[in-house]
Formats: C-alpha cells, sequence, structure tokens
C-alpha cells in the first residue's frame, strides 16, 4: 500500500494537486464562497488524473507485480491524501476564525457562509463528490476527463445550496460562531465525515469493478 | 544419447477475444523455459491483443493463460513478479529521470538486485539522469529490459522490441536476447520484421487473422512450409498470401 501511494505521489501526480492544497487557506477569506477552495483542491488533483493519462501511468501501474484492482486502490489513496491535507488547513482556518478571529468585524459583518464545523463538513462532502462522480466515472475508461464536468455542476450545487441555507429563517444556526451551536456544529462536521466515507467507499469499488473489466 | 524436455513455462490455451472488427480464434502456444520464441504476423494480425492478454491488460473472452504451472488471474501478483514487459514504444512518464522512476519501481519487487540492475546500466549504456523523452526508441526498449533484468525476470514479453530500431541497434538487442537465452531466460517477442526471426529464434508462432496457422521450432517450420532454396521471409509473405502447400 505504502509504494503504490509512493509511486502516485513521485511519479504519477501533477505539482498542481499539492499546490493546489494551499486554496484550504481560502477559509480564511471573507465575503467570497470559501468552498471554492474545496473545488480548487479537487481541481489539483484531477490535474494528477491528466498527467496519468499523459505518462501512460495506467498501463505502467497494471504491469506492476501487483493485482489491477490496486492501481484503483493507489489513485484512492493518492486522491484521499491530498483532500486530507486540504482538511488539514482547512481546520487549522477554521480553529483559528473560531478562536483568536472570533469577533473580528470583518468576519461578524461577512454575508457569506462562516468558517465552522458545518463548513468542514461541507468541505469534505464535496470531496466525497469528487470521489463518487469523478474517480468512478474516470474508471470507466481510465482516460475520459468529462466526468469531471459534472462534478463541477454537482460542486458549484452543493456550494450554493451550503452558502444559501443560513440565509432560510430559523436555520441561522449554520452559521454558528465561536463555540456557539458547539453540538449541532460537531454533529454537522461529523455527518459529513460519514457521508464522505460512504461516497468514497462506494466509489471505490464501483471503479474497481468498472476498472477490472477494462481492455488496456 | 540421453533424452531431454525443455519445460513450457507459459501455456497460452484457446485463448478468444471478439472485437467489433476483429476476432482471436482459439489462439493457443506455450514459451519454453531458455528459448527465444518468435510470435510474427502482419499489422493487424492480433498480436498485440495476444500479448495483452498475456498480461492480463486485455480480458479474452474464454481462454486459459498460465506461467509456471499457476493460472496466470489467480496468482497475478506472484506471476508479475517473474514477468519482463516492453510494451513497443510506448514510453512511461516521459519527463521522470529513469534513476527516479527505478527508484520507485524496484520496491515493487522481492528479487530486485542492485548489482544486477548496475550491471545491466553499463551493459546497455544507459545514463540514469536522462529522462525518456531524451531517449531514442532503442533505448526505451533497454530500459525495460533493464528494470526486467534488474529483478531477473524469468519470462520476457515483447511486442515488437525491434520496431523502429536501427538495423545497428536491432541487431545489438538480438545479441543480447542470445546472451540471456543462455541464462535461461525466456523470450517471447512479437514483430513483423521476419529476419529478426531467422538471426535468433528457436521457435516461430505464426499468427494470421487472428488464428495461429502454426507454432514450431525454427526448424520444423522451415521443414514444413518452405519450399526448396526459399527463404523465411519468402515463405511466410507465400504463407500470408494463403498458399500453405510447401
Amino acid at each position: 500500500m505504502r509504494n503504490i501511494l509512493m509511486k502516485e505521489i513521485k511519479l504519477s501526480a501533477s505539482c498542481l494537486s499539492f499546490f493546489f492544497i494551499l486554496f484550504g487557506l481560502m477559509f480564511f477569506i471573507p465575503g467570497y464562497p470559501i468552498h471554492c477552495g474545496s473545488f480548487f483542491v479537487t481541481l489539483g488533483i484531477f490535474k494528477s488524473y491528466e498527467n496519468a493519462r499523459e505518462t501512460n501511468d495506467i498501463l505502467f501501474s497494471a504491469l506492476l507485480p501487483i493485482a489491477k484492482k490496486d492501481v484503483v486502490r493507489g489513485k484512492f489513496l493518492f486522491a484521499c491524501f491530498i483532500e486530507g491535507c486540504g482538511m488539514l488547513l482547512m481546520a487549522a482556518a477554521v480553529l483559528v476564525r473560531m478562536t483568536i478571529l472570533v469577533d473580528s468585524e470583518v468576519y461578524r459583518t461577512n454575508f457569506m457562509m462562516n468558517a465552522n464545523g458545518f463548513a468542514l463538513g461541507v468541505a469534505i462532502v464535496i470531496f466525497g463528490l469528487f470521489n463518487l462522480v469523478f474517480i468512478s466515472g474516470f474508471f470507466k475508461t481510465a482516460y475520459r476527463s468529462l466526468p469531471f464536468l459534472f462534478y463541477i455542476i454537482v460542486c458549484f450545487a452543493v456550494i450554493c445550496a451550503a452558502e444559501a441555507v443560513h440565509h432560510v429563517p430559523g436555520l441561522e444556526f449554520f452559521n454558528a460562531f465561536g463555540t456557539d451551536h458547539a453540538a449541532i456544529q460537531i454533529t454537522l462536521l461529523l455527518a459529513g465525515i460519514l457521508l464522505y466515507l460512504i461516497l468514497t467507499l462506494v466509489s471505490y469499488y464501483i471503479s474497481r469493478r468498472r476498472f477490472e473489466k477494462i481492455d488496456l | 544419447m540421453k533424452g531431454y524436455c525443455i519445460m513450457s513455462i507459459v501455456e497460452i490455451k484457446n485463448l478468444n477475444k471478439t472485437y467489433p472488427s476483429f476476432r482471436l480464434k482459439d489462439v493457443s502456444f506455450s514459451i519454453k523455459e531458455g528459448e527465444i520464441t518468435g510470435f510474427v504476423g502482419r499489422n493487424g494480425s492480433g498480436k498485440t491483443t495476444t500479448i495483452k492478454s498475456m498480461l492480463n491488460l486485455v480480458h479474452p473472452d474464454s481462454g486459459e493463460i498460465t506461467y509456471f504451472g499457476k493460472s496466470f488471474i489467480e496468482n497475478e501478483t506472484e506471476i508479475k513478479q517473474m514477468l519482463g514487459y516492453s510494451t513497443g514504444t510506448i514510453a512511461w512518464y516521459p519527463r521522470k529521470r529513469l534513476k527516479d522512476v527505478v527508484e520507485v519501481v524496484k520496491r515493487f519487487y522481492d528479487t530486485w538486485d542492485e548489482s544486477a540492475y548496475l550491471k545491466y546500466l553499463e551493459m546497455f549504456g544507459l545514463d540514469p539522469s536522462k529522462t525518456a523523452r531524451e531517449l531514442s526508441e532503442g533505448m526505451k526498449v533497454k530500459c525495460n529490459l533493464l528494470i526486467a533484468l534488474s529483478h531477473k525476470a524469468k519470462v520476457l514479453i515483447l511486442d515488437e522490441p525491434t520496431s523502429g530500431l536501427d538495423p545497428f541497434s536491432r541487431d545489438e538487442l538480438l545479441g543480447l536476447f542470445k546472451r540471456l537465452k543462455k541464462e535461461g531466460v525466456a523470450i517471447f517477442f512479437s514483430t513483423h520484421i521476419i529476419s529478426d526471426l531467422e538471426k535468433c529464434a528457436d521457435n516461430i508462432v505464426y499468427i494470421t487473422n487472428g488464428e495461429i496457422a502454426a507454432s514450431l521450432s525454427n526448424e520444423a517450420f522451415f521443414n514444413t512450409y518452405s519450399k526448396d532454396g526459399e527463404s523465411l521471409e519468402d515463405c511466410i509473405l507465400r504463407l500470408e498470401r494463403g498458399e500453405f502447400n510447401a
């Protein structure tokens, strides 16, 4: 497992995958849809899939002394690794905004959604949707990029919904500051993580099945 | 005189694969230890489909592929440890240096031999700091062979390794095949350059329109199909025209 992840990082990955993790820091930007940062993290991963196609990585990996299904595992491990790094950066930004910057005027008067537990939950669900829509779509052929277009549509629909929800009367708690509504915020984050795990696992099994059927 | 039998280490039995415009029909042959087997046929005859099936890159509709008496599908990881391959002129990671690719690849092989790697690196005249896009076609084939030989592959499966090579590089590569054969390595290579077979092949597997027309030793093939004074190339060209009677 370690070997296949190292292969992904050292041979297959685009440097943009690592650079775009920094877009997680968009969680600090007020007056801006912060989940564009989540989208850019996945855009970075997508660049590695494009790179894999251009460098014959899939064929090369399938010829290594591993089972064919482990090629899919490697791709998922890499995506989860980058998503995990993005999440860590976003979580750090949320912690800073919830503590040191909790009373900052610029965030208090921010019309857009706040960086809190719910925001982190949405970010990880976006990652899960990337895994489900793009990665499982990619493994239908192991070269097509079209599923990324479908993912963009789904992703921005989720971002719009997440940005809008706290404007609905009675649902203001979604935009909690600091430790306000802590129990709900933590629940929303945990629900996001659970959903991510489900989406990713479902995608992994679909991808594996699809890849097994492909003639390379 | 003592009789002996060279062991078949790869067996292909009744391989079938149907594409919309092409069909591989009941392909069967074997590859023996320490022998060079040439796989010959015109473009589109089914050589690459057969080779890809042998590497589990293409799923045959039916048929059986065994290496060392074991089913490939059921023992994929174990068998791949003993396989070396070269898939034509495809370059892996064109912008990565050879040494970076090797550094990653060697972790996958239990039998990786660093001293063998250094020996073949020198023998092939490869510069590990070069990227694949800086290498000629012949050098790319040598890179694949370098990796295969460094993990002590017992079977080399090579898809048109001599295509695109100049006559000097081809000659050099065929010479290398003969040396590897002496070390007990089984080599299976596809080609449409018939003179390559005359120079080094112990056995000839001839495929036409997706069917194996002959799978014999070089000598038996010549005795069976060749007319008096006819070269192997003339013989195969005649067979390709459908004139099977010698």
